[in-house]
C-alpha cells in the first residue's frame, strides 16, 4: 500500500487548524484512560483480596453465640450439654466452642517470640481457643506434628491470664517465627507468649485465617486447647453439604429451648460473615466497574458527537473529494486516521496522567503501585474505543454523494 | 446620508494581501435608491459590509447620517445597526425555528421596545409585505419570494433610515424577483434610502442611480443608459 | 429580555433534541456521580457538634511500651488504662470531664412475653450528657454523686424505653440489667450522631448505645470489655481486678475546656500527672500527651474512609470528562447556529447581548442536568446503601444544602463549560455568515 495515500500530513495539518475539537477529544481520552486503568487496577487488587481462602469450610459452616445471665447460669455445664446436643444432631459433621470466627472482624491477638524477654523480635497472631474437635469442625489439617488430644484441653475462666502448654500453629506463622529452618522443623520447638511464658508447638495446621481481613499477617493463627467458661461463648458448627440452611434455625431453636438461663443470638453463616467483611471491597469493585462502563460510553458518545459534527461541517469538502476520485474507503480511512492521530495524543497524555494518579494513590492512600503493562493495555483499549466510536460517522461521511460538490447548499 | 471618503480594506493571510477596497469614495443622499454592480470579487460585498457596520476598515472616513463611525465600540456599532440600518440578504437569513412574528421581532428586541410597541410594528410591517395573515407560520412553510418579504418586513420593522440589500433577488425566479423589486421601490418612495448590490443589470436599471465597482474602487459613476452601453459593449 | 432569552434557549434545545439530551445526560451523570460521593464524604466529615467541637478534647496519654510506639510514627495509644482514666477523673481538673468505655449486657424485661436480650452499654460519668448535648425525653442525667457512690442508676435510649416500658415515662422504674436492678433516671430522645464522635475506636458510624451506666459499674459488676483492648504487657496476676490495674487500654476520656487558658492548664496538669506516674515506675516513654478537639480527633482517626475519598476524586474526574464532552457538544451546537448569530449581529445585537443569550441557554441545560443529576444522586445513594448495607444508613441522606449545592454545581460547571463555545460563537464575523452559505 502506498503510504502517501494515507494523507497523514494533510490530516495533521487540517487538525492543527481546528485544534479545539481535537484537544477536547484528546483530553477526554486521556482522563478516561486515567480513570479506567487505575480503576481496573484497584478492581483486580480487591478481587485478589476477596479470593483469598479462609482455610475453613466456608460453605457448610455457621456459628451462634450463647450469652448467660442470672446467678444460676452455669457456663461449664451449659457448654458441655450444648456441644453434646449439637454434635449429636444428624447432619452435623462436628462442632467446637471457639472464641473468635475467622474473617469476622473481631477476635483476640497476641505477640509471639522465639526467645523469652523484653524487646525481642515478635510475630502477632490470632488466638483461637478450641478443643480436640477443632480440626474436624473447622476442616483444617494437621500437616506436621500431632493434633490435640482430650487431655491437652483445659477450662479457661474469666480472668485466667496464663496459657496452655501446647499449641497448634499455622504453616505461615511457623515460617515467620523460624525463617531459617523448614517449617516442618517448628514442631516441638518452644515459643513465648506474654514475653516469657513458654508454649510448645505440638503441630502445624495448613491454614486458618485470622479474624481481620485487612491485617497484613492474615494467616498468622495459633490454636490453643481450652474451652472458655465465659458468660458469653460461641459455637462453630460444620454440617454436611447442603444441610447448613436447614440446621441453622433448628440448632438455634434446640439451644434456646434447652436452657432458659441464657440468650441465643448472632446466628450467622461463615459465608455471610465473609460477605460482610469484604462488603466494602465488593462495593468498591461494583462502583468502579459501573463508573468505567458509563465513562467509556460518555467518551465514545462524545467522539461520535464531535465526529458527526465535523462530518456535517465538511459535507461539501467530502463531496468534492469524492468528485475528485476519492473512494468510499478512502473517506472512511480519512476519519479513522484523524481519530487515530487524536487518540494517540490522548493516550500518551493518558499514560502520563495514569501513572501520576497512581503515584498520588500510592502516596495518599497507600495503594500498591501499578504494574507497567496496565499502561500499554489501557492505551490499546482507548485507541480501540476511539476507532469504534468514529466508525459510524465515518461511514456516514463515505455515503455523501459526490454530486454534493456542485450543489450550493 | 452616507459618505465614504478614501475608505480602504485589506484582507491579509499569511501569504497575500488582498486590497478589497482601495480609496473607495461614495456619497449617497437621503431618499436615494442606489444599485451597485460589478464583477465577482470587485469589492461590492465588502463595501456593503462596511456600509452596514458589519466590518471595520483601515483608512479613510465613513460618515453615516452625519456621524463619523470609524472609532465606535462594538456596542455603539450594534446600536447604530439596530436603529438606522435594515439588512436584506440573498439567502433571506430567517431563523428557521422562529415563526414569522418572532423573526420580525428579533431586531425589535434589541431595540428595547415594550411588547405593545413591538406587536404593533411587527403587524404593520408584515401587513406591508402582505403576510400579516401568516404570522404564526414557520419560514419553511413559505415560498422563496415570501421568505424574502418576511426578511424585508424584518428590515423595516425598526423604521430604519437606510436599507442595505445584498443580491435580494439572487435566489428568486424572475417573477418573484420583480415583485420584491416593486416592494423595494414602494419602500423607497416612502423616503427610506436604499443601497442594493446586484449583478442583475435589468434590476439595477430600476434603481434611481447606478454605480459600478471594479478592483475595489468606484470606477464609473454613470447614468443608466451609459451603463447599459458599457455592459453591452 | 431574560424571558425572551429563556424562550430562545428552550427553542434552541428543542431544535437539537438528541444533542441537547446528550449534554443534559452528560452533565447529569457527572453531577450525579459527584453528588453521591460528595454526600458520603460530607456526612463522613461532618462536624457532629459544631457549636462546641473546639471546646471538647479527647485525652491521650502515652503509657505505651518503652520499645515501640502504640502507633507509628510516634502516636500515643488511642485509648487509656483504667488506672489513668480513674485518676484523671478523680482530679476533676477540667470544666467537665468523662471517662468512658463500651460494654454490653443482658436486659431482662419484666413482662412475661418479652424475652431477655443483649443490649449495648456505655459506661460514663454524669458530665457525659451535658458535654455531648444528649437530648432527654424524660428525666435527666444522674448526679455526680451517683458516680462516686456507685448507685445502680441508668439512662436509657428511646428504643430501650419503647422495648422495655412500652414508651411510657419510665423515670423511677426498675430495669434488670446483667442480673441487677437499676433505677431509670432519664430517657434519651432519638440521638443520631454522624459520626458518633465520642467513640470511634470501633468504627465512626455506629449507633449511640441503648443503655448508659455509671462508669465505676465496670469494676463493681465486672462488666465485659467491648471495643478494642490493647496491651503492651500482660496483666500481672489473675482476675478482673488485675486486668483493671494493668497497662491494657480500653477506656476513652473527653474533657470540656472553654478557652485556651483552660486547655493550657489541663495540658500542664496531664504532663505533671505523667511525671508523677513516672516516679512510680510507669510511663516509660518520653512525654507525649495529646489534647485533640473533636475535628482534630476525627482527622487523626481517619474517620473519612479512603475508599470514599478515592471515589470522590474519581467522580470529580468523571465530571471533568462529562464537562469536556459538553464543551465539545456545545461547540458543535453553537457553530450550527452561526448563521443565526450573524443575522442577530446584523440587526443590532451586540456581542454582550449574544453572550448573555447563549449563557442563558447553557444555564438552562445546566439546570436540567442538575435536576437529572440530583435524581441520579438519589439512585446512587440508594445503590451505596444496597452495596454497603445498614452501617452506612446514616451516610446516605440528601439534605437541602446538598440539593442546592447539586443544582449550583451543575449550573456553575455548565456555565463554565459554555464560556468558550459561547465566546467563540459571539465572535463569529457577522459578515461571513450572511452571504449565501
Amino acid at each position: 500500500m502506498n503510504i502517501n495515500k494515507w494523507e497523514i500530513g494533510p490530516i495533521f495539518r487540517a487538525l492543527m487548524r481546528n485544534k479545539v475539537g481535537a484537544v477536547l477529544i484528546a483530553i477526554q481520552i486521556a482522563v478516561t484512560m486515567t480513570i479506567i486503568v487505575n480503576s481496573i487496577f484497584i478492581i483486580i487488587e480487591r478481587s485478589k483480596l476477596m479470593q483469598r481462602e479462609s482455610g475453613i469450610d466456608d460453605a457448610n459452616s455457621f456459628y451462634i453465640t450463647n450469652t448467660g445471665f442470672g446467678d444460676e447460669f452455669d457456663s461449664k455445664a451449659t457448654t458441655i450439654a450444648d456441644l453434646e446436643l449439637i454434635r449429636n444432631t444428624p447432619g452435623v459433621i462436628d462442632a467446637v466452642q471457639i472464641n473468635a470466627i475467622p474473617n469476622s472482624g473481631s477476635g483476640w491477638s497476641m505477640s509471639f517470640q522465639t526467645e523469652p524477654g523484653e524487646n525481642k523480635e515478635d510475630q502477632g497472631a490470632a488466638i483461637y481457643m478450641v478443643d480436640e474437635h477443632a480440626t474436624k469442625a473447622l476442616d483444617i489439617e494437621v500437616i506436621a506434628g500431632e493434633d490435640f488430644t482430650p487431655s491437652d484441653v483445659r477450662w479457661r475462666e474469666n480472668g485466667t491470664r496464663d496459657w496452655p502448654d501446647t499449641v497448634l500453629i499455622t504453616k505461615v506463622l511457623a515460617e515467620s517465627l523460624f525463617p531459617d529452618t523448614p517449617w516442618q522443623e517448628a514442631v516441638g520447638k518452644t515459643m513465648y507468649i506474654s514475653q516469657t511464658e513458654p508454649m510448645i508447638i505440638k503441630g502445624i495446621v495448613d491454614k486458618i485465617q485470622a479474624p481481620w481481613v485487612g491485617w497484613s499477617d492474615l494467616e498468622h493463627s495459633v490454636l490453643t486447647p481450652e474451652i472458655t467458661q465465659f458468660s458469653s461463648t460461641r459455637y462453630f458448627i460444620r454440617t454436611q453439604a447442603g444441610e447448613r440452611d436447614r440446621l441453622m434455625p433448628e440448632i438455634e431453636e434446640a439451644l434456646a429451648s434447652a436452657n432458659k438461663q441464657r440468650i441465643i443470638r448472632g446466628l450467622r453463616s461463615v459465608e455471610e460473615t465473609r460477605e460482610r467483611s469484604y462488603r466494602g471491597d465488593a462495593a468498591m469493585i461494583k462502583i468502579l466497574s459501573t463508573t468505567m462502563v458509563i465513562l467509556t460510553i460518555v467518551t465514545a458518545l462524545g467522539i461520535v458527537g464531535l465526529a458527526s459534527f465535523s462530518v456535517n461541517r465538511r459535507k461539501k469538502q467530502i463531496g468534492t473529494r469524492r468528485a475528485l476520485g476519492a473512494s468510499q474507503s478512502a473517506i472512511v480511512r480519512y476519519f479513522m486516521l484523524e481519530n487515530f492521530l487524536i487518540s494517540s495524543v490522548g493516550v500518551i497524555i493518558g499514560a502520563v496522567l495514569t501513572i501520576g494518579l497512581n503515584m498520588v494513590l500510592v502516596n495518599v492512600f497507600s495503594l500498591p503501585s501499578l504494574d507497567w503493562y496496565f499502561v500499554p493495555a489501557g492505551m490499546l483499549v482507548l485507541w480501540l474505543v476511539g476507532q469504534i466510536a468514529v466508525f459510524g460517522p465515518a461511514k456516514k461521511a463515505a455515503n455523501i454523494p459526490p454530486a454534493l460538490a456542485t450543489r450550493t447548499v | 446620508m452616507l459618505t465614504m471618503h478614501n475608505v480602504k480594506k485589506i484582507f491579509r493571510t499569511d501569504l497575500v494581501e488582498t486590497h478589497a477596497l482601495r480609496d473607495f469614495n461614495l456619497q449617497v443622499d437621503e431618499g436615494d435608491f442606489v444599485a451597485v454592480t460589478g464583477p465577482s470579487g470587485s469589492g461590492k460585498t465588502t463595501f456593503l459590509n462596511i456600509a452596514g457596520l458589519l466590518e471595520t476598515f483601515e483608512g479613510g472616513t465613513y460618515e453615516l447620517d452625519g456621524k463619523n463611525v470609524s472609532n465606535l465600540s462594538d456596542k455603539q456599532r450594534s446600536q447604530l445597526r439596530n436603529e438606522k440600518i435594515g439588512f436584506i440578504f440573498q439567502s433571506f437569513n430567517l431563523i428557521p425555528d422562529l415563526d414569522l412574528f418572532d423573526n420580525v421581532d428579533v431586531p425589535l428586541r434589541y431595540r428595547g421596545f415594550n411588547s405593545a410597541e413591538r406587536k404593533k410594528r411587527i403587524e404593520n410591517s408584515l401587513e406591508l409585505v402582505g403576510l400579516a395573515n401568516r404570522m404564526k407560520h414557520l419560514p419553511s412553510q413559505l415560498s422563496g419570494g415570501q421568505q424574502q418579504r418576511v426578511a424585508i418586513a424584518r428590515a423595516l420593522a425598526g423604521s430604519p433610515r437606510f436599507l442595505l440589500a445584498d443580491e435580494p433577488t439572487g435566489n428568486l425566479d424572475t417573477k418573484m424577483a420583480l415583485s420584491v423589486m416593486e416592494l423595494l421601490k414602494e419602500i423607497n418612495d416612502t423616503g427610506t434610502t436604499i443601497v442594493m448590490v446586484t449583478h442583475d443589470q435589468d434590476l439595477a436599471k430600476q434603481a434611481k442611480r447606478n454605480i459600478y465597482v471594479r478592483d475595489g474602487q468606484v470606477s464609473e459613476l454613470s447614468e443608466v443608459v451609459s451603463l447599459e452601453h458599457a455592459a453591452n459593449a | 429580555m431574560f424571558s425572551y432569552y429563556l424562550r430562545l434557549a428552550l427553542k434552541s434545545i428543542r431544535r437539537n433534541p438528541i444533542l441537547s439530551a446528550l449534554m443534559i445526560t452528560a452533565i447529569g451523570l457527572g453531577i450525579g456521580a459527584s453528588m453521591t460521593t460528595i454526600t458520603v464524604n460530607y456526612l463522613m466529615s461532618a462536624n457532629p457538634i459544631p457549636h462546641k467541637s473546639d471546646q471538647l478534647f479527647y485525652v491521650q496519654l502515652d503509657s505505651w511500651s518503652p520499645f515501640e510506639p502504640a502507633n507509628e510514627p510516634n502516636e500515643p495509644p488511642d485509648q487509656m488504662t483504667w488506672t489513668d482514666a480513674t485518676n484523671l477523673m478523680k482530679a476533676k481538673k477540667a470544666f467537665r470531664q468523662t471517662a468512658m468505655a463500651s460494654s454490653g449486657g443482658v436486659v431482662e424485661p419484666q413482662g412475661q412475653d418479652e424475652k431477655p436480650y443483649m443490649a449495648s452499654i456505655r459506661l460514663a460519668f454524669a458530665d457525659f450528657f451535658p458535654m455531648f448535648d444528649a437530648p432527654f425525653l424524660y428525666g435527666s442525667s444522674w448526679q455526680s454523686s451517683a458516680d462516686d457512690n456507685r448507685d445502680y442508676v441508668v439512662v436509657i435510649s428511646k428504643s430501650t424505653n419503647d422495648r422495655v416500658f412500652g414508651g411510657k415515662n419510665s423515670v423511677g422504674e426498675t430495669i434488670r440489667i446483667v442480673g441487677k436492678n437499676f433505677r431509670v433516671i432519664g430517657v434519651l430522645n432519638d440521638w443520631l450522631l454522624v459520626p458518633r464522635f465520642y467513640d470511634v475506636t470501633t468504627g465512626a458510624f455506629g449507633e449511640t448505645e441503648e443503655i448508659f451506666m455509671p462508669f465505676y459499674m465496670k469494676q463493681e459488676l465486672e462488666m465485659t470489655n467491648s471495643g478494642n483492648t490493647n496491651c503492651w504487657k500482660s496483666p500481672e496476676g489473675e482476675g478482673f481486678q488485675a486486668f483493671l490495674q494493668s497497662e491494657c487500654v480500653n477506656f476513652q476520656m473527653w474533657v470540656e475546656l472553654r478557652n485556651d487558658d483552660e486547655k493550657a492548664q489541663y495540658m500542664d496538669f496531664m504532663n505533671n500527672y505523667v511525671n508523677e506516674q513516672k516516679a512510680l515506675g510507669r510511663f516509660p516513654r518520653p512525654l507525649n500527651n495529646r489534647l485533640s478537639n473533636v475535628m482534630e480527633w476525627m482527622e487523626n482517626q481517619e474517620v473519612v474512609a479512603d475508599d470514599a475519598q478515592i471515589m470522590m476524586w474519581v467522580s470529580f474526574m468523571f465530571l471533568l470528562v462529562c464537562l469536556l464532552n459538553t464543551i465539545g457538544l456545545l461547540l458543535s451546537k453553537f457553530s450550527g447556529k452561526a448563521a443565526e448569530i450573524g443575522l442577530r449581529r446584523a440587526v443590532g445585537a451586540s456581542k454582550s447581548d449574544l453572550f448573555i443569550q447563549h449563557t442563558v441557554e447553557t444555564a438552562v441545560i445546566g439546570v436540567a442536568g442538575g435536576i437529572l443529576g440530583l435524581g441520579l444522586a438519589f439512585v446512587g445513594l440508594e445503590g451505596i446503601k444496597t452495596l454497603y448495607g445498614e452501617f452506612v444508613q446514616n451516610l446516605v441522606g440528601l439534605d437541602m444544602t446538598m440539593v442546592a449545592s447539586a443544582i449550583l454545581l451543575a449550573l456553575i460547571s455548565s456555565i463554565l463549560a459554555g464560556v468558550y463555545p459561547t465566546w467563540r460563537a459571539c465572535n463569529i464575523e457577522p459578515a461571513s455568515q450572511l452571504k449565501s452559505q
